[in-house]
C-alpha cells in the first residue's frame, strides 16, 4: 500500500448572508489549516483536504488535495444566493466517491472522511430534498451492503441565523460508539469571530485525529466541551439546547 | 548503517525527533534478536526486531508492540510470537508483553504432551484471555474488574506460529491484525489480508483479554522458506505483499541479514506509515 489517508472536507455556506465579515473569516480557516499541517508533519503526510461551498447550487472550490503540494492554490470565496442544503450533499457524496474510489486506485487505505458543515442559515430547499440527499449520503446499512459506504462523519457547525434544530439532524453518526457531535455559536456571538473558533475546532479536531489515527485508532476525534473556545458549545444528536 | 526507504519517505521520516515516554523509562524503544537454533540435522536462523513508530516517537509514547520467540525444551518446536498493544489502552503494551509469555509458555505444555497438530488453539486464545484479565486486574488494583473493563485499559492483538523443526509443518493462530506469512521468494499470507478490497479503512481490531476467535494459518516449510510474523506496522504497508514494500523485503530477506540490519529494515521510512513496527523472521 501507498499510504493511510484521512480526509477532511469543509463545506461552506456562500449564501448571500455570509456576505462580509464572515465570508472573510470562512476563507480564512484554509491558510489557518494550512499552517496547522505545515507545523505537523506526522498528520500532513496523511490528511487530505478539500472544500466544497454552496449556495442555491454547491461547486468544488479546493479538491481533495496534499495541502502543502506547491502546486495547491487556496480558492477565493464569493457569496452567489440561496441555501441549498440539498445541492451541498449531493455534491458532497459525488466527491466522496470519486476521491475514495480514485485515492483506492493510486494504492492508498482510506480512512473514513470527516465533513465539517458551516452555516449560517437554515435550508431554502423543500425539506424532503435536503433529507433525502443526506440520506443518500450518509445511509449505509452494513449487513445488506445497501446504502453508502464511504459515508462520513458529518460535523455541522452553525453561526449566527443557522437552525439549531435542524443542524442537529446532521450529526452524522447520531449514536453508537463514535458519536459526532454539532458545534453552535451562542446567541449573540458574532458570527465571524464565532467562524474563526469553528476553524479552530476543526484544525484541533485535524491534530487530534491525525493523533488518534497515528496511534491505530480510527477517524475523528472531536475536541472535547471543557477544550473548546469560548462563545462555542457543542451538542449531541440527543441533546437538548434553548 | 544508512536509513531503508521504501517509496516516498514522508514528511515525518525526516523532521520526527524522537521523545521519551516520561511514564515508561524502562521500556525500550527498540528490541532485537539474531540467533540460530538447531534440531535433528535442521538449523533455523531467527531474526527478530520491534521498533517504536514514528507516531510513538513523535508523541513521546511507549512502544505497544512486543514479540517473543523460543523454543521447546527439546528444541523441536521453534515458536514466534507477536502481540501489538492496542492504543487506546494506556497500559496495552503490558498486555502485548504478556500475552507473547504467558502464550509462549502454554504452547510449550502442549507440545510437551501433543503434537503440533493437536494444538487447540480456541482453548489456548481463551486461557491467554483469562491471563490478561487476571495480570490486568492485579496492575489495576482491583481483582473485581471484568474482561471488558479490563480491556479498556490494556488489550492486545496476538499471533503465534510454531514450526515443527522435524517436519517442517506451521501452526499458527492470530487474534486481531498482527499475521503470519511465508516467505518464499514472494509473499504468502497464510491468513486473509486484512481490509482486503475494503472501501473504507478500518483501524478497528480484535483484540484479547475480550473474547475472539483466532484465525488460523498453516503451511508447509520447505528449506529456503521463511516464516514470517509481523504487526500490522509492517503488515498494513506490506498490503497482499504484491507491492513495492513486499518486493523490497522479500530481496533483502532473501537469506538472514545482520541483526541490527533487520532491525533498521524493520524500521524502513515510507510516508503514512508511523506506527510500531515488529517482525520475526525465521530461516528454514
Amino acid at each position: 500500500m501507498r499510504g493511510k489517508l484521512l480526509p477532511f472536507y469543509l463545506v461552506i455556506d456562500v449564501s448571500y448572508s455570509m456576505s462580509g465579515a464572515k465570508l472573510d473569516a470562512a476563507a480564512r480557516i484554509m491558510p489557518a489549516v494550512v499552517d496547522a499541517l505545515a507545523k505537523a508533519p506526522i498528520l500532513s503526510d496523511k490528511v487530505r483536504f478539500g472544500v466544497l461551498d454552496f449556495s442555491d447550487d454547491a461547486q468544488v472550490r479546493l479538491p481533495l488535495c496534499d495541502v502543502l503540494d506547491e502546486n495547491v492554490v487556496l480558492p477565493q470565496l464569493s457569496v452567489r444566493g440561496g441555501t441549498s442544503y440539498m445541492a451541498a450533499f449531493r455534491l458532497l457524496r459525488t466527491e466522496i466517491e470519486a476521491n475514495v474510489k480514485q485515492l483506492k486506485a493510486d494504492g492508498y487505505a482510506v480512512h473514513r472522511p470527516a465533513v465539517f458543515f458551516l452555516s449560517d442559515g437554515a435550508p431554502t430547499d423543500r425539506e424532503n430534498d435536503w433529507v433525502s440527499a443526506f440520506t443518500d449520503l450518509t445511509a449505509f446499512d452494513k449487513e445488506t451492503g445497501r446504502g453508502f459506504p464511504m459515508f462520513p462523519n458529518v460535523v455541522p457547525c452553525g453561526v449566527e441565523g443557522a437552525d439549531p434544530a435542524i443542524l442537529q439532524r446532521l450529526i452524522h453518526p447520531a449514536r453508537g460508539g463514535k458519536p459526532m457531535r454539532m458545534f453552535l455559536a451562542d446567541a449573540g456571538e458574532d458570527a465571524a469571530k464565532a467562524i474563526t473558533m469553528m476553524a479552530e475546532i476543526l484544525i484541533s479536531s485535524i491534530l487530534a485525529s491525525g493523533q488518534s489515527l497515528a496511534a491505530g485508532d480510527s477517524g475523528i476525534l472531536l475536541p472535547p466541551e471543557e477544550e473548546l473556545p469560548g462563545g462555542v458549545k457543542s451538542y449531541g444528536a440527543d441533546d437538548d439546547f434553548v | 548503517m544508512g536509513a531503508y526507504v521504501i517509496g516516498e519517505p514522508g514528511r515525518a521520516f525526516g523532521s520526527v525527533v524522537p521523545a521519551p515516554d516520561p511514564a515508561h523509562w524502562h521500556r525500550p524503544d527498540t528490541v532485537i534478536d539474531g540467533y540460530a537454533v538447531h534440531y535433528g540435522g535442521r538449523t533455523a536462523h531467527v531474526r527478530a526486531a520491534s521498533v517504536r513508530g514514528l507516531s510513538h516517537r513523535h508523541y513521546g509514547k511507549v512502544r505497544q508492540d512486543e514479540y517473543l520467540v523460543r523454543t521447546t525444551d527439546d528444541g523441536r518446536y521453534v515458536i514466534a510470537a507477536v502481540a501489538d498493544g492496542v492504543s487506546a489502552g494506556a497500559l496495552s503494551h503490558r498486555a502485548a508483553c504478556w500475552a507473547v509469555r504467558q502464550g509462549g509458555d502454554h504452547l510449550c505444555d502442549i507440545l510437551s504432551t501433543m503434537d503440533a497438530p493437536s494444538i487447540p488453539w480456541e482453548k489456548l486464545f481463551e486461557v491467554i484471555a483469562a491471563d490478561i484479565a487476571d495480570f490486568g486486574a492485579d496492575l489495576l488494583g482491583d481483582r473485581g474488574l471484568t474482561a471488558r473493563e479490563v480491556a479498556e485499559r490494556m488489550a492486545t492483538t496476538a499471533s503465534f506460529a510454531v514450526l515443527d523443526l522435524a517436519t517442517g509443518g506451521l501452526y499458527g493462530a492470530s487474534v486481531g491484525d498482527t499475521s503470519i506469512w511465508l516467505l518464499r521468494g514472494g509473499w504468502f499470507p497464510l491468513q486473509p489480508v486484512k481490509n482486503d478490497g475494503a472501501d473504507i479503512h478500518t483501524s478497528a481490531v480484535r483484540a484479547l483479554p475480550l473474547p475472539a476467535t483466532p484465525v488460523l494459518a498453516r503451511a508447509d516449510v520447505q528449506p529456503g522458506d521463511v516464516l514470517v510474523v509481523l504487526s500490522d506496522g509492517v503488515g498494513d504497508p506490506l498490503g497482499d505483499g504484491a507491492g513495492e514494500v513486499g518486493a523490497a523485503l522479500a530481496e533483502l530477506w532473501r537469506t538472514p541479514p545482520p541483526e541490527l540490519e533487520f532491525a533498521a529494515q524493520v524500521g524502513f521510512a515510507r510516508k503514512t506509515y508511523d506506527d510500531d513496527r515488529t517482525a520475526v523472521a525465521v530461516w528454514v
